[in-house]
């Protein structure tokens, strides 16, 4: 297997010209109006707004939950492909908003809208046959942003929380709405900085789906970061990517202490826990024995703005867990 | 081929089908020496040995690898075994076991059972889609006048193309979330996850389905002289290509139902054997399956273990090396012939 290799700063060779726009936001004082055109580096593609976008659609229930948590709700005029329900406080006002298609819109679909932005949690949302490609969309006058975590035909590198309140500053910046970006992120610094990690050494499996080759969470994504601020060690953390599909050969040699489930719509964490016990093989693992489980709804594992909550809601389950043998 | 020379190639077979099940049970994402492999299915096989590992560990061998490399024996001889005879059938060298749509088939049928939430039937999914391809294939073919090789070939592709498209829109219709990452592993092929039941469903299947299609092998031969030459060898023809269309499709189904569309392995193997042996089916069949059983534990040992902790579903595997050699195969029949 490769080994771990750090975290390179891709961004200060790739992007110099968003490093500075970043460094420049955090100098200035947090009232500061963004300066119109703006032009930020998005995922390979230079996007440029000429005023804050008023008419938004966001696919993905990270994108939406985003703009729900800088207030910005008003500009959104469609969402598509949501995970699930947001959860409080944002229920009621995400529960309004007009949903252009269950599963991913189509173009058509997406243009009917009449959006100035299409914000994209996956780089794939922007396909032919879906939301559009970027370009396509770009010559309809139309910017589109994809979530810098979820970029892949630019490496993005390990996800850290540093990398989640940049995106939560750019799309303030972007929005002209730095103070919410600011105020927001400075609340999910104080929400980390109050859990206080781990420190019984344990061990964690990060089971998103699968039931024959278990789907995990591996070294450079969402679920690392969260379980690195949980203070749990990833057993598939020596793995260079965000999530990869593994065995249970694998999972079993390394006997996890905990067991962080997935709580999907379409694939709930009981359905989770009912194959983990019928499995002839993780029926013995001593986490499945003693169920030392961590639920964390899909949404929030995925890079956005509830991993902060995920990682306090977690850390609460952790700290109940009863771990003596 | 003399039987001297036959001999030795049972012999040999048979001798490298043994070392590839012992070897490859010793190798896994986990961390075990085959010492400790060896000694835990010698305990659990009745030899007076101990086992030194774990009761997590011992499941590890006992449960996973163990059914999973008797599978993977299986169902390559399976696979061989209905290619054979599918080729032989049909008069036709690109014939497979899927022929008669059940690999489509039984796609749909899994992902049927996939979606509706029943993820744990889904070899029972892909049986019965499995075998309602193929009632519709045996019915179409029927329709279309008899059985003989074309409309078989004919009626198979249109059963294919029907239940390929009926599964692509139940995937675009219910793509959730990443829900979709089981049914392509399924797709593309798999061994992960199969336990004692299902591999020993495999082997009962070989028995059963292919015990008799074994025996037909001189009617097979007959068949490769054209359907009067047959006919004229006092072989009901019709009805005889019927019972063995039926046999290997109900082999196939069981196939599919444990391991996915795995491509390639009923193609290529019997062209391989023949290459070797001629193709007198007598031969052919048994050496086939000894083949296809090697060939498919190996490539589902580096399915599970070449990018570990990962899994590759081991279709890849199989078509990677299965299109090279199927194409080496026919560059060196142009030379015999």
């Amino acid at each position: 297997m490769s080994t771990h290799s750090p975290l390179r700063p891709r961004y200060l060779r790739l992007a110099p010209p968003a490093l500075l726009a970043l460094f420049a936001a955090a100098a200035l004082p947090a009232q500061a109006a963004t300066t119109y055109p703006l032009t930020v580096e998005n995922c390979g593609v230079s996007v440029t707004f000429d005023q804050a976008p008023q008419r938004v659609v966001t696919i993905k229930s990270t994108a939406t939950e985003m703009l729900l948590a800088l207030g910005l709700e008003e500009r959104i005029v469609g969402v598509g492909f949501q995970d699930g329900p947001a959860p409080p406080p944002w229920s009621d006002r995400a529960a309004a908003l007009p949903v252009l298609a269950e599963k991913l819109p189509s173009q058509e679909v997406v243009l009917a809208a009449e959006p100035d932005l299409v914000y994209g949690g996956w780089e794939s949302n922007f396909a032919a046959d879906g939301a559009g490609e970027r370009p396509a969309l770009a010559n309809l006058g139309i910017e589109s942003y994809v979530s810098p975590a979820a970029c892949r035909s630019a490496d993005p590198g390990k996800l850290s929380f540093d990398a989640v309140f940049a995106e939560i500053s750019e799309i303030g910046n972007i929005f002209d709405a730095a103070p919410a970006a600011e105020a927001l992120i400075a609340e999910q610094r104080a929400t980390l900085a109050a859990v206080t990690p781990d420190t019984r050494g344990l061990t964690a499996l990060w089971y998103s789906s699968g039931t024959k080759a278990p789907y995990v969470g591996a070294g450079t994504g969402a679920p690392q970061m969260i379980l690195e601020a949980l203070g749990l060690t990833n057993i598939m953390a020596e793995v260079d990517d965000p999530w990869i599909s593994s065995s249970w050969e694998a999972v079993a040699d390394k006997e996890p202490d905990v067991i962080v489930l997935v709580d999907a719509v379409w694939n709930s964490a009981d359905q989770k826990m009912r194959l983990l016990a019928e499995n002839p093989v993780t029926s013995q693992l001593p986490a499945v024995v003693n169920q030392r489980y961590l639920v964390v709804p899909f949404p929030a594992s995925e890079a956005g703005v509830r991993n902060a909550g995920a990682v306090v809601d977690m850390a609460a389950q952790l700290a109940a867990l009863d771990l003596t043998p | 081929m003399t039987a001297s020379r036959r001999l030795a190639a049972y012999a040999g077979l048979v001798a490298l089908l043994l070392a590839s099940l012992i070897i490859s049970v010793a190798l896994g994402p986990a961390d075990l020496t085959p010492h400790e492999v060896w000694l835990t299915v010698g305990q659990h096989l009745g030899l007076p040995v101990t086992s030194p590992v774990s009761r997590l560990r011992d499941a590890i061998i006992w449960d996973l690898r163990l059914p999973r490399v008797v599978a993977a024996a299986a169902v390559g001889a399976g696979l061989a075994l209905c290619g054979a005879v599918m080729q032989a059938l049909t008069r036709n060298p690109l014939a497979d076991p899927y022929l008669l749509g059940l690999s489509s088939g039984a796609s749909l049928g899994a992902v049927t059972f996939l979606l509706l939430g029943a993820s744990l039937w889904m070899p029972l999914g892909a049986f019965l889609g499995a075998g309602a391809a193929m009632a519709l294939t045996l019915v179409m073919m029927n329709l279309l006048g008899g059985a003989t090789p074309t409309r078989a070939i004919l009626a198979g592709i249109s059963v294919s193309a029907l239940a390929a498209a009926a599964t692509s829109f139940l995937i675009f219709w219910s793509a959730t979330g990443d829900s979709y990452r089981e049914i392509l592993s399924w797709l593309m092929g798999s061994l992960s996850g199969v336990v004692w039941t299902e591999a020993l469903l495999v082997l009962l299947a070989l028995l059963v389905a292919g015990g008799p299609v074994l025996l037909a092998g001189r009617a097979l031969d007959a068949f490769a002289f054209g359907d009067t030459a047959a006919a004229s060898l006092g072989i009901d023809v019709g009805r005889l290509r019927i019972w063995l269309l039926a046999g290997t499709a109900l082999l196939t189904g069981i196939l599919v139902s444990i391991g996915g569309a795995i491509g390639f392995v009923g193609l290529i193997i019997p062209h391989l054997v023949r290459l070797g042996t001629g193709s007198r089916h007598r031969a052919l069949l048994p050496l086939s399956m000894l083949t296809g059983a090697i060939f498919m534990i190996w490539t589902d040992a580096a399915a599970r273990t070449l990018f570990a902790p990962r899994e590759l579903p081991v279709g890849i595997i199989t078509a990677l090396l299965g299109a090279p050699i199927f194409l080496a195969v026919l560059l060196r029949y142009r030379r015999v012939t």
